[in-house]
């Protein structure tokens, strides 16, 4: 009778401590762990990151750097709600800032920890409370030179939409924290670069209707419209031109056309409740120097947000980038500002878009 | 009695996830979200989507794994056990490895397509993925072992005097296969059937690798919802219309096919 | 059905069933620098880049540990379940049969989006005790099963002669009918342990930066971007998978020569 209570208790207690273990000691601060959690676009991009910012960071400061993608200001908001924030710095674009600033979800940047002389010599338009510029990249039109090759390639949005002049699949973003693309859908339907705001919202969606039987699948991330690129399953992708670069620097059958590309900044910011405050500055300062950003854009042609940065390139390394002179006289500036205007409903047109994205994607 | 207490461990842990499940429907009164799945033609397409899918999944593994059951009760103990190792190894081995190497196989430089221009069938690769073609596959390949295991160990309990006598009393193979082994293995069939429709049903790995735009499953339409759209009461509410039909189901199931034999003979 | 056309027939549906299984060993084995079967170099580069690369190795560290800790926790409580299931005479046993075993039908996805409800509430989020946790839910019906099996074919009269010589009903039960339990308990463990490490959804969903599993960094490697390391990472699950099914094997083998092998398994 005795040893049967015992062993009862006992067994009790042990399934007790291992259940309600986690719960004891499942707040470790994140803080004292030494570690910094930094959420970019993931494939090639963090690669190059990797090598020219985490490394570096981690053996100057002893702070261990983990990685997440893709940024998206609905999971922050979900974070930030349930109180279980594991992202501390961020890297994105304008819209999903404005989008994250309207929620309080940002911390502001204390520009004083930040070198002056960078601070200054970043794009004056990627200067925010709380936000700063951390490259220039663009949305192009990447295909395949083994299904299209050089010369009998789409050279517009419009061509990307016709079918019968250039076979083959179509790949487009979908969801993965990604704006829809509907800049460019309206420009396929023949809308002229300056007057695409305020977007004519019914319109785009009636372009991206005619691209919707073409696409053999919509990726998730950049690094899937590569691969899917490269490995000849879709023939077209509206994708982060820089990353087709880089491939086909590598050797894989791709290539970039720049004409009628969308410009765009990503900027880091860091999120509000962040314990790694101090360590997400210091990051942010140790990304903005030129010598490192030049390095990136060795690695994978991305603009550096430090302009003169491009000192430390070669020219012919300049030219392949989306914001040198030749290409940007090509494209065309995003403007993240109609994306983070507030309707009536509280929610910017970044966020109900998306969320009427994803509802077209389905019942299309 | 002493494992009670620790039925109660596992009882708390479980019906906890969900009891909060429970109470995040109402944050505004759960009926309005259940009204707007309804309302919600995104639901109607992932539920026929869904359905369709599993259905021809099931079919298509029981017409494939029947004759390998069969197969099983015939052979001598040693073969036996190298087949029911041949059916095992893929079934423990990781969902997600498998799809992966369904998506290098269907890739358009891979190994079927590979093998289908070489022998002059087509001229240019052939889209077996991001489709239906590759999701049924992927499938009915994850799904196969769950249907042959019921199937056979109902097989191998079938007597063989029955099959003995039909064959005394003159009736010619085909006929005893049809009229005697047939009807007896319909309990495996008919787990075996249970099994893999209900598990269809809530797939989320292979039909999110393998399928394309128009293969999207009630579970990756939940995850879509909680994820994408983080409409989570929405999700939720998908994801418990989800459990009610896998359970009301399940019960038919039981009920119809007496399946308790099955469990218990496991 | 003649016997030709019988064995041709499963023969081809079993060479289906191993197909993509034996398709992904050699191409873990390629030279070049993106997959292609067949390989047309041989090296073990990918596998250097596995064992070498902090991003793969972390998450295989982790998914030993959580797998481990469910193993344990599904284990304990599942053997016990067992017990008290096959041996137990009171109300509403049938019942609780059932809810004990319906993680194996209710569709993970669900589960998952339920668990995170309630970790998030409780900021157990990337943890991985939200892991083990879930896990050790899913695992434990499988537990169950095993060890109930083997208790139904187990012969009570050794146990009954323990108790007749004065042993109280746990000394009986821990010194006499455990320790011949104990092939299929061990089997039930090395069961769990392989669920846990395979497990997809629940990681990715209650997982993280931080809590990161092996499956779950496949899963973003083979979403986003295909690395051929994941061929090396796909070769040594299956080379786990396939230990364990045949220590599990060998230890059922011990315990109970004529039952057949358990059926019922994740297959999600």
């Amino acid at each position: 009778m005795v040893r049967r209570r015992e062993v009862l208790k006992a067994i009790g207690m042990t399934t007790a401590a291992v259940t309600l273990g986690p719960f004891v000691h499942a707040r470790p601060a994140r803080a004292d762990k030494g570690e910094l959690v930094v959420v970019t676009w993931g494939g090639s991009l963090v690669k190059a990151q990797r090598k020219a910012y985490f490394e570096g960071f981690e053996k100057e400061t002893g702070i261990r750097i983990k990685d997440d993608t893709p940024p998206t200001p609905a999971k922050l908001k979900t974070m930030v709600d349930s109180g279980n924030i594991t992202w501390d710095v961020i890297e994105t674009d304008l819209a999903a800032i404005l989008t994250m600033r309207k929620d309080s979800l940002l911390e502001p940047i204390d520009y004083g920890k930040l070198d002056k002389r960078a601070v200054d010599s970043v794009y004056p338009a990627t200067r925010l409370p709380d936000a700063v510029g951390s490259k220039i990249y663009s949305f192009n039109i990447v295909y395949n030179t083994k299904a299209l090759p050089a010369g009998k390639h789409p050279r517009t949005w419009a061509e990307m939409w016709d079918g019968k002049k250039f076979a083959g699949g179509r790949t487009m973003n979908f969801g993965g924290g990604v704006t829809p693309q509907l800049e460019i859908a309206l420009l396929a339907d023949g809308v002229p670069k300056d007057k695409l705001y305020p977007v004519d919202v019914a319109r785009a969606y009636a372009s991206m209707a005619k691209l919707k039987p073409l696409v053999n699948k919509w990726y998730g991330s950049h690094a899937e419209a590569i691969q899917l690129v490269t490995s000849g399953e879709s023939a077209i992708a509206c994708t982060v031109g820089p990353r087709g670069m880089a491939a086909k620097r590598e050797g894989a059958p791709i290539d970039v056309e720049f004409n009628e590309g969308k410009l765009a900044a990503d900027h880091w910011c860091i999120v509000k409740g962040s314990p790694n405050r101090e360590a997400g500055h210091a990051f942010i300062n140790y990304a903005l120097d030129p010598k490192r950003q030049a390095a990136m854009s060795r690695d994978v042609p991305y603009g550096p947000s430090y302009k003169a940065a491009i000192e430390f390139l070669k020219p012919a390394e300049a030219r392949e980038l989306p914001s040198s002179p030749e290409n940007e006289k090509l494209q065309w500036w995003w403007q993240a500002a109609w994306w983070g205007e507030i309707g009536p409903d509280g929610k910017t047109n970044r966020e109900r878009e998306t969320e009427k994205f994803a509802r077209w994607m389905v019942t299309g | 009695m002493l494992p009670a207490v620790l039925l109660f461990t596992a009882v708390y842990l479980y019906p906890l996830s969900r009891l909060v499940a429970w109470s995040f429907f109402t944050p505004a009164p759960s009926l309005r979200h259940y009204r707007a799945l309804l309302a919600e033609p995104a639901y109607l397409t992932a539920f026929a989507n869904t359905v369709t899918l599993s259905v021809s999944v099931t079919v298509t593994t029981l017409v494939l794994g029947y004759p390998v059951a069969y197969l099983m009760t015939t052979l001598s103990p040693r073969a036996r056990a190298v087949v029911l190792a041949c059916v095992l190894v893929p079934f423990w081995t990781s969902i997600l490895v498998r799809t992966f190497a369904w998506m290098v196989l269907l890739g358009r430089n891979g190994l079927l397509n590979g093998a289908l221009v070489a022998l002059g069938l087509v001229t240019s690769p052939v889209a077996l993925i991001h489709n239906a073609i590759g999701v049924q596959i992927g499938m009915v390949h994850v799904l196969l072992p769950l249907m042959i295991l019921p199937l056979y160990s109902v097989m191998v309990r079938i007597d063989a005097a029955w099959l003995r006598a039909a064959r005394s009393l003159g009736a010619p193979p085909p006929q005893v296969f049809l009229h005697v082994f047939l009807p007896l293995s319909l309990p495996g069939i008919g787990a075996g059937c249970a099994l893999v429709f209900l598990s269809s049903i809530g797939f989320f790995v292979t039909p999110a690798l393998l399928g394309g735009p128009k293969q999207i499953t009630i579970a990756m339409l939940i995850d879509l919802m909680i994820n994408d759209l983080l409409n989570w009461g929405l999700g939720a509410a998908l994801a418990l219309m989800l459990l009610v039909v896998v359970t009301v189901l399940f019960v038919l199931f039981q009920r119809a096919l007496g399946l308790d034999r099955v469990w218990g003979a496991a | 059905m003649s016997r030709i056309a019988l064995r041709a027939v499963a023969g081809v549906v079993l060479a289906f069933l191993l197909l993509p299984i034996v398709i992904i060993v050699p191409t873990s084995f390629s030279a070049s620098a993106y997959m292609e079967f067949p390989p047309r170099g041989l090296s073990l580069q990918w596998y250097r880049n596995y064992f070498v690369s902090r991003a793969w190795i972390e998450p295989t560290l982790l998914s030993i540990r959580v797998a481990a800790l469910t193993a344990t926790l599904s284990t304990i409580v599942g053997t016990l379940a067992a017990i008290g299931l096959v041996r137990g005479r009171f109300r509403g046993r049938r019942a609780l049969e059932f809810f004990l075993l319906s993680p194996m039908i209710v569709p993970v996805i669900v589960f998952a989006i339920g668990c995170y409800f309630l970790f998030a509430r409780l900021k157990l989020i990337d943890t991985p005790a939200a892991l083990y946790l879930s896990h050790s839910i899913v695992a434990t019906p499988l537990v169950v099963v095993i060890v109930g099996s083997a208790l139904r074919t187990f012969d009570r009269t050794l146990e009954q002669a323990a108790r007749s010589l004065g042993a109280g009903y746990a000394q009986a039960l821990w010194h006499v009918t455990i320790p011949i339990l104990r092939p299929a308990i061990l089997s039930a463990a090395a069961f769990a342990f392989l669920t846990s490490f395979d497990e997809v959804v629940l990681s990715v969903f209650l997982g993280g930066p931080a809590a990161m599993t092996l499956p779950k960094r496949m899963w973003d490697n083979v979403r986003h971007e295909i690395d051929p390391t994941i061929t090396a990472v796909a070769s040594v699950l299956i080379a786990a998978s396939i230990v364990l099914l045949t220590v599990a094997e060998l230890l059922r083998r011990a315990a109970a020569p004529t039952s057949v092998s358990a059926e019922g398994g994740p297959a999600h």
